[in-house]
């Protein structure tokens, strides 16, 4: 127990026992661990998430609260727009999350870094009828990413279903969105997790509004530690950049740690 | 009329009343075309299993074109044979005719005695029919009868001009059709697709994956023709045969022309899988047909190294939500030439929607992005305090919170277009960009301007920023 702990912070290490684990669990090992990442543009992020964030895998973001809504949808946007490439991304939205939050709204795309005209749209009734058109999403291979936005926690979305979309992520190689409207207690198997909050935005010296500003919050990660950012995008330049440094906290929701953490 | 009632010795055109007062038991219904009607319908569908033409031919008759579909069933006898029998299994009496008209097969269906009409005997088995089998009108049947004329012979080899200007052209013309002299076409009640896989089963099918492992039998078929005449299926319809003589159609739709087998039931998948429940297999399926409704040229293309093509794969995915979802929930965004707010984007299904989508960029003046990433369905109404008459908000209730504004941009007048109607048209609205004391952005506008078109302008939220 204790030799594991005294290595887990070596990533060489870290990456040959991913890779041991990869091999029985019949994965393609072929790729290594960093090649398949994706920065964010924040040196401080990407270091916690050991490169950026990891493709062919789920990741969850979640509104802090309900005024943040647009914050969450802007920062998946964002994250969205930075890896999208000459390929699509799909957002699929539940009628009620619709009504919510309103429709995805297309010259606002445009302008915020994502191309509209990239964009395809799935409004489905139900949020099972999400997940079902998540799975399939994930599973091709022509989109960079596929988003599955859920009303409230989401709570549909439970440890067997992220699990299965975490499956077909793999097996697709994009990214994988969850967008829930609130934070769920849930667990997932969600690769990072995310809280959002909107930030006020740094002043642009006319007394207008500044760049679009995130309180980032990163809830889970299982490849590193914790932490908090306060982040700028420049929709120009489809990047991230950092206002504040957060503390990075102990990784104590990691599935890996979690059972030592209570050990003692 | 059933057949009790015809074995009891009653006759169509009995009073209701003599008929009560021999078997006062009777049940009587009154006569429902519409539902006749449905029936035929129904029955039409059915024979589909023969031919793909068939014509109604109300009230009570249907025709069937099946020129070069006889040797499927063992000829023209074993058809008949068949449809008969399997028609009289599920309750209903039939009479045929065969023959080489369709003039001549209707006449033969009614009143004649033989119900296979050779084509050299067509003449003779016609002389002794009475004229009413010839598809005239009752009256001129009776102005006929009149004559001393009843029946086909009694005309047959009479001269014809007295004929036609005492009793019509259209004696002559039935006459000539039916003795083929005249071309006389059935017209099919659907549209004949041009490619066609079917298979028949001795005993019925009904599991859902029998179903579909058919289809994708057939559509391996289906696929080879179309592959030699280049062309790929932009709409598929599996016909389903139920043994009671149900007809279930499905249909699926490609936004692309498609020929590739296993797509093709993925396609059917998806769609069983949403109507499975109105999809009732009773007891079981007989024939299932698989048809290109649809079909677009496809030129062979080279397969990549790397496997299958993106663009391919992404139809593909859309084709399989649309299926599932319906293909008005399967959007793309285009843009529209307008600077009203909510129609400046339409949805557009995804299926139907080909190349690229640009839009115009959006003038920038702000470190903000000018429009929202998110606009509500409905404006929602707010209320706002505000600096009279066109200052921005200070600050706002939106669904029972108070927002206190930071920061604010604009306004951005947009007016709504002069040319429409003056007693219809909107409001002018003067949108500004906020930002609130928590980071909230939002897009708000204020309806009305202020003492010119309003005296009370209210505010509305119509958009969220990032």
């Amino acid at each position: 127990m204790n030799k594991t702990i005294s290595t887990a912070g070596k990533p060489a290490t870290l990456c040959h026992l991913r890779r041991v684990v990869a091999q029985i669990e019949g994965q393609d090992t072929d790729l290594s661990f960093d090649a398949c990442t994706s920065t964010l543009g924040v040196p401080a992020i990407d270091r916690v998430l050991q490169g950026g964030l990891t493709k062919a895998s789920l990741h969850e973001v979640a509104a802090a609260a309900w005024p943040d809504l647009g914050a969450a949808f802007g920062f998946t946007f964002a994250l969205a727009a930075r890896v999208a490439g000459r390929r699509h991304v799909l957002w699929i939205q539940t009628d009620f999350a619709a009504l919510e939050g309103g429709a995805i709204y297309g010259p606002g795309a445009d302008q915020f870094g994502l191309p509209a005209s990239k964009l395809l749209i799935v409004k489905v009734p139900r949020p099972i009828d999400a997940l079902w058109a998540m799975e399939e999403a994930l599973k091709c291979r022509a989109l960079s990413t596929a988003i599955c936005e859920l009303p409230n926690d989401g709570a549909v979305a439970d440890l067997t279903a992220t699990r299965r979309l975490t499956l077909a992520a793999r097996e697709g190689g994009g990214f994988g969105f969850l967008l829930r409207h609130r934070p769920s207690p849930l667990t997932s198997s969600a690769e990072t997790r995310w809280e959002i909050a909107a930030a006020s935005s740094p002043p642009d010296g006319f007394g207008g509004l500044g760049h679009t500003t995130f309180a980032v919050s990163l809830v889970k990660n299982r490849r590193g530690p914790l932490g908090q950012w306060t982040v700028a995008w420049n929709h120009h330049e489809r990047s991230f950049s950092a206002l504040s440094f957060g503390m990075a906290q102990a990784a104590f929701d990691r599935l890996d740690r979690a059972p030592l953490a209570r050990a003692g | 009329m059933n057949d009790t009632a015809a074995a009891l010795g009653l006759k169509p055109g009995t009073p209701l009343a003599d008929a009560r007062a021999m078997y006062p038991a009777l049940a009587a219904f009154d006569a429902d075309p519409r539902a006749d009607a449905i029936l035929l319908e129904q029955v039409a569908d059915w024979c589909d299993r023969y031919t793909p033409l068939v014509g109604l031919d109300p009230p009570d008759g249907l025709l069937l074109d099946i020129s070069g579909c006889a040797h499927l069933f063992g000829g023209e006898r074993e058809l008949g044979r068949d449809l008969v029998g399997r028609l009289a299994r599920q309750g209903l009496h039939v009479r045929i005719g065969l023959a080489d008209t369709p003039g001549c097969a209707w006449a033969v269906a009614r009143y004649g005695d033989i119900s296979l009409v050779p084509s050299s005997d067509m003449r003779e088995v016609l002389l002794p029919l009475p004229l009413a089998a010839l598809r005239i009108g009752g009256e001129t049947v009776s102005a006929l009868a009149q004559a001393g004329l009843r029946h086909i012979a009694d005309v047959i080899d009479r001269p014809r001009a007295p004929l036609a200007a005492r009793f019509g052209e259209l004696l002559l013309r039935r006459l000539d059709q039916g003795l083929g002299h005249e071309e006389e076409s059935i017209e099919p009640r659907l549209s004949v697709p041009a490619y066609v896989a079917e298979r028949r089963f001795p005993e019925p099918i009904g599991l859902e994956q029998d179903v579909l492992g058919t289809i994708e039998q057939l559509a391996r078929e289906l696929s080879r023709i179309m592959e030699r005449r280049d062309v790929g299926a932009r709409l598929l319809q599996a016909a389903l045969f139920r043994v009671d003589g149900k007809v279930q159609r499905v249909e699926a739709r490609a936004g692309q022309p498609l020929r590739d087998p296993e797509r093709i039931q993925r396609l059917f998948l998806e769609r069983l899988a949403v109507i499975g429940d109105e999809c009732d297999p009773g007891f079981g399926y007989d024939v299932v047909r698989l048809s290109a409704l649809l079909v677009e040229r496809l030129d062979p293309a080279q397969q990549g190294l790397a496997g299958e093509d993106e663009k391919t794969e992404l139809t593909h995915l859309v084709d399989r939500l649309s299926a599932r979802f319906s293909a008005r929930r399967v959007t793309r965004i285009k843009p529209c030439d307008t600077h009203i707010p909510e129609l400046a984007a339409v949805e557009t299904s995804a299926q139907f929607t080909r190349g690229e989508l640009t839009s115009s960029p959006v003038q920038q003046d702000s470190l903000t992005p000018a429009r929202p990433l998110r606009l509500l369905v409905k404006p929602a109404l707010i209320e706002a305090v505000a600096e009279v008459p066109d200052g921005p908000p200070a600050r706002f209730r939106w669904r029972h919170v108070l927002h206190e504004v930071a920061a604010a941009e604009g306004p951005e007048r947009i007016a709504m277009e002069w040319w429409r109607d003056e007693q219809e048209r909107p409001l002018t609205r003067d949108y500004f960009r906020v930002e609130c004391r928590q980071g909230l952005r939002v897009w708000l506008y204020r309806e009305g301007l202020y003492g010119r078109e309003t005296a009370q302008s209210r505010w509305f939220l119509h958009g969220l920023f990032a």
